[in-house]
């Protein structure tokens, strides 16, 4: 259990700088997934964390200790990695009490803590196997054990869901949110994946490019995301965003596209004449009829029907949208509709900045 | 259709046996003959026969029991072949292992300048360092001394052992070591829990390379060693033909001797140099 901070983090790889001074910090026992598109630097931090890269710049402590000079082996942190790096020649057992023995722990108290994560993890029956015995979820199980029996102070995962197929990571990402909540070690978690941030995250960290663009619990990151960047990334299907300028006239304001399509702005964020890119959840866009007043003239372009929801892709003036509703609307291609917009849930982003108009 | 899949491996089949067959007799017509000498009385060895007429063991018997004068150390020489073979394969193992990991997953500075010159190496011809060789010796005073084969022969083999292990110890995952490291290993437990182990089928296949190669050598100890009771077999063998009348059948059956060691080591370790003892260790 352990608190850990990071201040003004950077990293350069020769002349190429990764991470421009990276602040914040873990609480203890929190889970934290940094998440952000391939190349932003989020594992680069975490090997960083763990010890496993230098730091350039800037200072990283665990329990208010800082540990920039301290070696990985005594930092008491745990890493699961992508690839699991099991030791192969090693059974089961002997993976999992590797860093006991290099520790020359008591036996007995090793057996212990492995019959204790064999337990947690369903290993028991696995213990006297080879990793290459076993299944791709097994494996990441063992791994995920050999960090348990350290007890160490902080978990960190290193994209651990990667290797495994659709079904198998959905299963894996409820077992570590399960043994977060059980073990209630700080953990740090580093993924591509925005559901696997949303659905185990106690706080997101979404980076980008080597630097932060917004810090919070998921569905605040959802509901309000500081940037266009973050709107864009967290949430599936992605946000549809379309540009335009701010128009307003007698108390009311709408957003025009330019193609004839105007879009309501409820509240009055901007100023008149803003260019600003619109930003709509495809959930909170709703079907009425094409001739309801103020809805947003459309047509059908695809139906795609999953059963329990319905995906429409939608072509308003020159931009398409993404719709997806509970029901199973009575709809086919080149079909005219009408679009709501839920009031509320709309997003307007600077189209300069990037940057969230505030209400 | 059917027919036609037959008839494709048909001619797979015969054209694996038409390369087959002419490099199976090709190679195993002089062990052939090496054997037909030494199961073949004096008078007879030189026959020309497929298979003599009264085969005997008599020359097994006179080597085993050193009953000729070009056999009086057999036994001492075949030893002196064994400990300088081993000797080698140990060193050569020892110091191309240390160099690999080294280089290899410590990623020490100067490492790349490490593999161009043992690359470089290979330019020139080991014959043509014989000289140099026995200069060098004479300087450390340990000519006729088996240390100094030994050691020529580790020089000779390291550079392409260190190369082989290299490329060897790149393939395995360095996620490994991280994972050591993080377990708290330190780089000489790396080494030995997680590094050896793993290299086993590697450090086999270089260490049987090395030994071999010194067990085969001629030149260096023919050079190197001058007296009957410290040189090799192979050179021992080579002073058979210093006579005009030279014991063919004896001399074959020595080298039928010299030769059994080696297949035994290859058959021994054949198993080890299979590889796959990897598989498992990250998904690929």
């Amino acid at each position: 259990m352990a608190t850990v901070s990071f201040q003004n983090i950077e990293k350069s790889f020769g002349t190429t700088k990764v991470l421009h001074g990276i602040s914040f910090d873990i609480k203890d026992g929190e889970f934290v997934v940094l998440v952000g598109p391939s190349g932003c630097g989020k594992s680069t931090l975490l090997r960083m964390l763990a010890g496993l890269e230098e730091i350039t710049a800037g200072t990283i402590a665990i329990d208010s200790k800082v540990v920039n000079d301290v070696e990985s082996k005594d930092r008491d942190i745990a890493m699961v990695f992508q690839s699991y790096a099991l030791y192969p020649h090693m059974t089961v057992a002997d993976n999992m009490a590797f860093s006991l023995k290099l520790r020359k722990a008591d036996p007995k108290m090793m057996q212990e803590r492995v019959a204790h994560a064999s337990k947690i993890l369903n290993l028991d029956p696995y213990l006297k196997r080879f990793p290459r015995e076993l299944s791709g979820g097994q494996r990441q199980r063992v791994a995920m054990g050999r960090a348990i029996v350290r007890d160490p102070k902080v978990f960190l995962f290193d994209e651990p869901l990667s290797n495994l197929d659709a079904k198998l990571r959905v299963a894996m990402r409820a077992e570590i949110k399960a043994l977060h909540q059980r073990l209630k070690t700080t953990t740090v978690y580093v993924t591509h994946d925005q559901v696997e941030a949303m659905t185990m995250a106690d706080r997101i960290v979404v980076m980008h490019d080597g630097r932060i663009e917004q810090i919070g619990e998921p569905l605040a990151l959802y509901d309000h995301p500081a940037n266009l960047f973050v709107a864009q990334f967290i949430g599936s299907p992605a946000m549809n965003v379309v540009s335009g300028v701010i128009k307003r006239s007698n108390g009311s304001a709408i957003v025009d596209m330019g193609d004839g399509v105007q879009w309501p702005l409820h509240g009055s964020p901007g100023t008149e004449g803003q260019s600003v890119a619109y930003g709509v959840r495809p959930g909170d866009l709703a079907l009425t009829s094409a001739t309801a007043p103020g809805a947003v003239q459309g047509e059908i372009v695809v139906v795609e029907p999953t059963g329990a929801e319905t995906e429409l892709l939608i072509q308003a003036g020159k931009a398409q949208l993404i719709l997806v509703t509970h029901g199973r609307p009575d709809v086919n291609p080149g079909d005219r509709v009408g679009l709501a917009v839920t009031p509320g849930k709309v997003h307007v982003f600077d189209q300069g900045s990037g940057n969230r108009v505030a209400a | 259709m059917k027919r036609g899949i037959t008839w494709r491996q048909i001619s797979t089949e015969a054209k694996l046996l038409l390369i087959g067959i002419p490099v199976f007799i090709w190679t195993m017509l002089p062990i052939y003959h090496l054997f037909l000498f030494a199961i073949s009385p004096k008078e007879s060895a030189l026959g020309g026969q497929l298979w003599p007429t009264e085969p005997t063991l008599q020359n097994f018997r006179i080597v085993f029991k050193e009953q000729h004068h070009y056999l009086d150390h057999f036994w001492l020489q075949m030893w002196n072949s064994l400990i300088i073979a081993v000797a080698v394969g140990v060193l050569t193992l020892i110091v191309a292992t240390g160099a690999a990991f080294a280089i290899s997953r410590l990623k020490v500075r100067g490492g790349r300048l490490v593999m161009n010159l043992a690359l470089f190496t290979y330019f020139i011809p080991a014959a043509f360092l014989a000289v140099p060789m026995y200069k060098t010796m004479g300087v450390y005073g340990i000519l006729n001394n088996q240390w100094s084969l030994i050691l020529a022969m580790v020089t000779i083999a390291s550079p392409y052992s260190i190369w082989v292990l290299k490329q060897a110890s790149d393939k395995l995952p360095y996620e490994l070591d991280e994972a050591a490291r993080m377990d708290g290993a330190s780089p000489l437990q790396l080494f030995r829990l997680v590094y050896i182990p793993l290299m086993m089928p590697s450090l086999v296949a270089v260490g049987t390379y090395a030994l071999l190669l010194a067990w085969n050598e001629y030149l260096y100890a023919f050079l190197l060693l001058s007296n009957d009771t410290k040189i090799t077999l192979g050179v021992a063998l080579g002073n058979f033909l210093a006579a005009d009348d030279s014991p063919w059948e004896l001399l074959m059956t020595t080298g039928l001797l010299y030769a059994l060691p080696p297949a035994a080591i290859y058959y021994t370790f054949k198993r080890y140099m299979v590889g796959g003892l990897t598989a498992g260790a990250v998904k690929s």
